[in-house]
């Protein structure tokens, strides 16, 4: 963990307790991927839940009811232009049949439980059911991120109550989930509530950037013979989701998102209907106090920008941030070597940055080079690998 | 769209600078002690000599901060940029001030702060390719050798003989740079500097551990001080400062351990040519390649790997 930084949050984008809903936008745009089919017609009513989309092993439900209004082309999911149907709300959340509840959700077979949750999309991972470790990732994968935070805060015990039924489901040996131990209200929460799951183990884990990505955490608090073993990856949202999907077959519709950065007067979290557009967001959950911002989803160290507010909330979507850009000058290399010592996968930025021909390809983009580099030096366009969260 | 960058670390080079010269400035308000107010004190040197080690350390600042604010002002155009900021553009203070650390009490001031105004110049357009810190030493050295001689004791030290004691060493009481000599000083600011991460650490640890290695075995096989041998020509504060300029010096962690070696090797080496010059020169030839090093050292542990 050597390797790793600690991100003194500023007081100007921390996030207090408390939830906003938006829940009732005017229109829900839900994007067709590859593979994907449309299930309803144009200019028909549909009902909440009622299935949109369809490929060969999944389904997209309507997070809203009200009217298809057909496919449109202007709309973006991570700065990616994509075709999306899109729904009139008629903001009366008719649902055709109500589903019945499972009482004990442990009592699925291992197969029924997978089956339900890629049919519901509760979780895009793939589940090993050899594997021997399940491990719930509580931490948010960034610093300003409160998202992963609120979601415990909130459900924590239908979280617990999803990774016992998982880890029972699963058959698996050990079962970690990790929080944050600056994370006080849930360290408390947690703490007094998981003596009644006994094969659930909480792991506090340093306030360190960027532990949280997947890999690094699975490598810094699993042991090796763990990690041989199998390890399934979850997050709190995935499980958030799983209990809602056995719990009561609810797909999942609405998401828990930050909206935080220093152009905007207060930072909340707000619980958002899948589908919603940025633009309808921004307009209505924050006031805006500098206008030279920019729009950055799933972080501020290691995420995107956006290049238009007609981006959508996927499930995808972790947070956003309104935010102006640092403009501290670039000044020359000073050879310092704290990228090359901070690479938490050990790569050597600085080299990287200086030859065209370097591989990249295991770089993570957790932006880390950039933001402990003491000359400001921007390494993000020379290096660029695959996402991992 | 990942090119943008909205936050960013408290560490820069201000902070960095900053840091270390506040570790060394215990020792440039002893060597203020030592080289004016003592000498001062005991009629050995008149006013201009009692602020001459304060002229020297102080006023190379003021330049090497002045080059740094008018190259960003008038060449960068940096405009709005906060004055400590730019003032601290590079390392030029941090180098000013460890010049006059290690620089001895009687050079010429002329001849010091033309050489170091120069050379803080050329450097800044043509960048820091070679340790500027010694290569400014060694021009001084060489003007100082040609017009009348180079000598590290003051007044007081070079009119009387003394044998020195193991204490004499820890505290400084030896002939040396103006803010040099004193051990328990230095290695506290060391400490300092390893604590804080502002320091290439692995590059001092190594250099000087590797260094009192061979000065030891050479001092037993021929019987000399091992003390005086290893203090004679600041090795001691060359190697926690000047060889760790970040500019100059190599930063993968291969790099730095071969720099330490390179450094205490060649220092030694050179001990017998010109015993003053040696860890200068030694600093001076490895700093040159030092992107070799560290290009070719991260490229074979990538080959290693695969």
């Amino acid at each position: 963990m050597n390797s790793m930084v600690t991100i003194k949050e500023s007081k100007n984008i921390s996030i207090d307790n408390t939830v906003l809903n938006y829940l009732n936008p005017d229109y829900i745009y839900i994007p067709i991927k590859e593979g994907f089919s449309i299930n309803v017609k144009s200019n028909t009513n549909i009902y909440k839940e009622d299935i949109l989309l369809k490929s060969d092993d999944k389904l997209i439900y309507s997070p809203i009811s009200g009217k298809v209004l057909g496919k449109t082309s202007s709309m973006s999911d991570n700065n990616t232009v994509i075709p999306c149907v899109v729904v009139e709300n008629d903001f009366r959340e008719k649902i055709k049949k109500k589903k019945s509840t499972e009482k004990y959700i442990n009592e699925y077979s291992c197969e029924d439980a997978l089956k339900l949750i890629y049919k519901y999309n509760a979780c895009d991972r793939d589940i090993d059911i050899n594997a021997k470790t399940l491990l719930i990732n509580g931490i948010d994968s960034d610093p300003f991120e409160k998202t992963s935070s609120h979601i415990i805060d909130l459900y924590s015990s239908k979280i617990l109550e999803a990774i016992d039924a998982l880890s029972i489901i699963l058959n698996v040996d050990t079962t970690i989930l990790a929080i944050n131990n600056h994370d006080t209200n849930n360290v408390i929460n947690l703490s007094n509530n998981i003596g009644t799951y006994p094969n659930i183990a909480l792991k506090l884990v340093p306030d360190i950037y960027p532990l949280s990505f997947q890999n690094i955490l699975i490598k810094n608090i699993l042991t090796k013979k763990q990690i041989g073993a199998g390890v399934i990856y979850l997050t709190v949202q995935d499980i958030y989701n799983i209990y809602n999907v056995l719990k009561r077959k609810k797909p999942i519709t609405e998401k828990l998102v930050t909206i935080s950065g220093n152009a905007i007067e207060s930072p909340v979290v707000v619980n958002v209907k899948i589908g919603t557009s940025m633009a309808d967001l921004i307009k209505n959950c924050c006031h805006i106090i500098d206008k030279n911002y920019y729009v950055i989803t799933n972080g501020l160290i290691a995420g995107n920008t956006l290049t238009s507010l007609n981006n959508i909330v996927t499930s995808d979507t972790r947070s956003i941030f309104l935010n102006t850009v640092d403009s501290t000058p670039e000044k020359k290399c000073i050879n310092c070597g704290l990228c090359n010592k901070k690479c938490p996968i050990g790569l050597n930025p600085k080299y990287i940055r200086e030859h065209k021909e370097a591989d990249r390809s295991k770089c993570i983009n957790c932006g880390l080079c950039s933001y402990i580099c003491p000359s400001k030096i921007n390494f993000k366009p020379f290096l660029g690998g695959s996402d991992e969260k | 769209m990942k090119n943008k960058v909205y936050v960013r670390s408290n560490r820069s080079i201000t902070t960095i600078s900053l840091t270390r010269l506040i570790l060394i400035l215990p020792l440039i308000i002893y060597g203020i002690y030592k080289n004016g107010v003592y000498l001062y004190r005991n009629n050995y040197v008149n006013v201009f000599g009692l602020l001459k080690p304060v002229i020297i350390i102080l006023g190379g600042m003021i330049i090497a901060g002045l080059i740094n604010f008018l190259y960003e002002y008038f060449i960068k155009k940096h405009r709005n940029e906060n004055i400590v900021d730019a003032l601290f553009s590079s390392f030029h203070i941090e180098y000013a001030a460890l010049l006059g650390c290690i620089m001895s009490i009687n050079v010429d001031i002329y001849i010091y702060f033309i050489v170091l105004t120069v050379i803080l110049i050329i450097s800044k357009f043509i960048g820091d390719r070679a340790n500027t810190i010694c290569l400014a030493f060694l021009v001084i050295y060489t003007i100082s050798s040609l017009i009348g001689g180079f000598e590290f004791a003051n007044i007081y030290e070079a009119s009387k003989t003394f044998s020195y004691e193991l204490i004499d060493y820890l505290i400084g009481r030896t002939p040396g740079g103006i803010a040099s000599t004193h051990i328990i000083l230095l290695v506290v600011a060391l400490i300092g500097l390893s604590v804080t991460n502002n320091n290439k650490t692995t590059i001092s640890v190594i250099s000087i551990a590797s260094y009192i290695l061979i000065v030891l075995v050479y001092s037993l096989v021929t019987k000399n001080s091992f003390l005086s041998i290893l203090t004679c020509n600041n090795f001691l504060f060359i190697a926690s400062f000047v060889a760790t300029d970040s500019v100059t010096s190599c930063y993968t962690n291969r790099g730095m351990i071969l720099f330490g070696i390179s450094v205490s090797l060649l220092s030694f080496g050179l001990y017998f040519v010109n015993p003053i010059l040696a860890p200068i020169l030694a600093v001076l030839i490895i700093s040159l390649f030092t992107h070799i090093i560290d290009e070719k050292i991260y490229l074979l542990a990538k080959n290693k790997q695969r």
